[in-house]
């Protein structure tokens, strides 16, 4: 059995999605994606992730919505990192006060994500 | 039994209409033939073209990510990365493979920072994409030279700027908004340059924009902003005045205050919010010598900012203004009268006849 810590990605640009799977890999992560909120909440209840990267703008299910499935309703406390663009100040407000634990705003750098990722899971 | 003959006797002998009405019958049926065969072959070819299209796109996104990761941790370009390169140089000859690689380094270049999206840079550079972005710079469709300025800016190239300038004032708007765009994304407040010699206007929406692009950089020193102000382009003026609120350029207040009497109606309302912002005392005086002659917006804007400068000395002009005619300058006056003095508006209420008025004091709960 794989002992890699997993990671759920919810973030819509598949390019970005592809950077961030290839260097989180390389990390030793185990990375699981998904274009959309509702594929994220079902990876999410699936494979039960060591810490969920989720993008805010999303089809069918928002950023937002996945982080209050994730804290009011399966009751997980998993680290949660929200990637938001410029001029979503609000909504990262709005994650905060769901649960999120961190953020980070568009454009971001890799590394970076790499560094919080791994500080979140110490 | 039926034959060509027959058919042909029978519809000879048919009335005119009837052979009109059949004539009619056959046209359309052959057309709407026709038609679901077209319907069919461009549902097929779009859906080809779009599954082509979808492996492109997958195709280029591995390239690129690949690429990113093979120059991971150098500063020259290795051999792998050349073949790449030189592979991504064939397919974009092709204006729909190129297309598509564009929209592939613009999704990630807009989602990433740092290194990595320094070296898409780089790749734009070096696969000849920024030729095809200067070509379109001198077509004759203005679509194509706004798209070559847009993609010239999100890979920022800053080495065209001459180039770029040529199209300062270039009649269709969309062009002049992505070189403003281009100045200030790569230039910051440098590339506010521009408004020195602008003859033409700043669209709203684009004033928004450059604000928002100028509000992300490290650097918010702002080079000073008085020439613009004094502009003979009423856009630079109005865009010069949000970025003195913004920026808080106290040291404006002079020229601020000659623009409250500027000829342009616009500017002299936020000319008065802004100096409100700032708290200028000096605009009472200036504002009240000609309170008449200015406009509604000018005296409700006066009137919002008088909440937060107002003094004992106002209390005439105040009493004045709670029979103006307008509404919202009556309610603003008696809504100041409450706040610094309340026994005047209590004197006022017990004399007061106007149905009006009396809305007033009731939405203001005078007691």
């Amino acid at each position: 059995m794989s002992n890699l810590k997993k990671i759920v990605l919810a973030e819509d640009n598949s390019t970005l999605s592809l950077l961030l799977k290839f260097r989180l890999e390389k990390e030793g992560f185990q990375l699981l994606i998904a274009e959309d909120g509702k594929k994220a909440v079902e990876l999410i209840e699936a494979n039960a992730p060591d810490i969920i990267l989720t993008d805010i703008m999303m089809p069918y299910i928002s950023g937002l919505e996945v982080i209050s499935h994730v804290r009011n309703k399966l009751k997980l406390q998993i680290p949660i990192i929200v990637f938001s663009a410029a001029g979503q100040e609000e909504m990262v407000l709005k994650a905060f006060n769901l649960g999120a634990n961190d953020f980070m705003g568009k454009p971001f750098s890799p590394n970076e994500l790499v560094i919080r990722v791994k500080r979140l899971l110490i | 039994m039926f034959n060509n003959q027959n058919i042909l006797e029978y519809f000879n002998q048919l009335p005119t209409l009837l052979k009109i009405v059949w004539i009619g019958s056959v046209v359309l049926f052959i057309l709407i033939l026709f038609f679901l065969f077209y319907l069919y072959y461009l549902r097929t070819y779009l859906r080809s073209k779009e599954l082509i299209s979808k492996n492109l796109f997958t195709q280029y996104e591995n390239d690129l990510i690949t690429y990113l990761y093979l120059g991971e941790n150098t500063s020259q370009i290795n051999s792998e990365q050349q073949t790449i390169i030189d592979k991504m140089k064939v397919s974009i000859q092709n204006t729909f493979k190129r297309t598509i690689l564009i929209s592939v380094l613009s999704k990630l270049k807009s989602d990433i920072s740092g290194e990595m999206a320094l070296a898409i840079n780089q790749l734009f550079i070096k696969t000849g994409l920024l030729n095809y972005a200067l070509k379109k710079l001198e077509s004759k469709k203005w679509n194509q030279i706004a798209l070559g300025i847009k993609e010239l800016t999100q890979f920022e190239i800053t080495n065209v700027y001459n180039e770029i300038s040529k199209f300062q004032n270039y009649p269709k708007q969309e062009v002049r908004n992505q070189v403003q765009l281009y100045y200030v994304s790569l230039f910051h407040f440098k590339g506010l340059e521009f408004l020195d010699n602008l003859k033409t206007p700043i669209s709203e929406w684009n004033q928004i924009q450059l604000l928002e692009i100028l509000q992300k950089f490290d650097d918010q020193e702002i080079t000073d902003i008085s020439p613009w102000l004094k502009s003979e382009n009423d856009s630079v003026v109005l865009f010069a005045l949000k970025l003195a609120k913004i920026y808080n350029q106290f040291q404006v207040i002079e020229i601020l205050l000659q623009l409250l009497n500027h000829k342009n109606k616009e500017i002299r309302v936020s000319a008065i919010e802004i100096l409100g912002y700032f708290q200028v005392k000096e605009t009472k005086e200036i504002v009240k010598s000609n309170f008449l002659d200015r406009s509604s917006e000018e005296k409700i804007t006066f009137f919002k900012i008088l909440q937060d400068i107002v003094t004992a000395d106002d209390e005439a002009f105040i009493i004045e203004n709670t029979l103006n005619p307008n509404f919202q300058i009556r309610f603003l006056a008696f809504q100041l009268l409450k706040k610094n003095h309340i026994e005047k508006l209590h004197e006022l209420k017990q004399n007061a006849t106007e149905f009006d008025n009396s809305r007033i004091f009731n939405f203001l709960e005078v007691v």
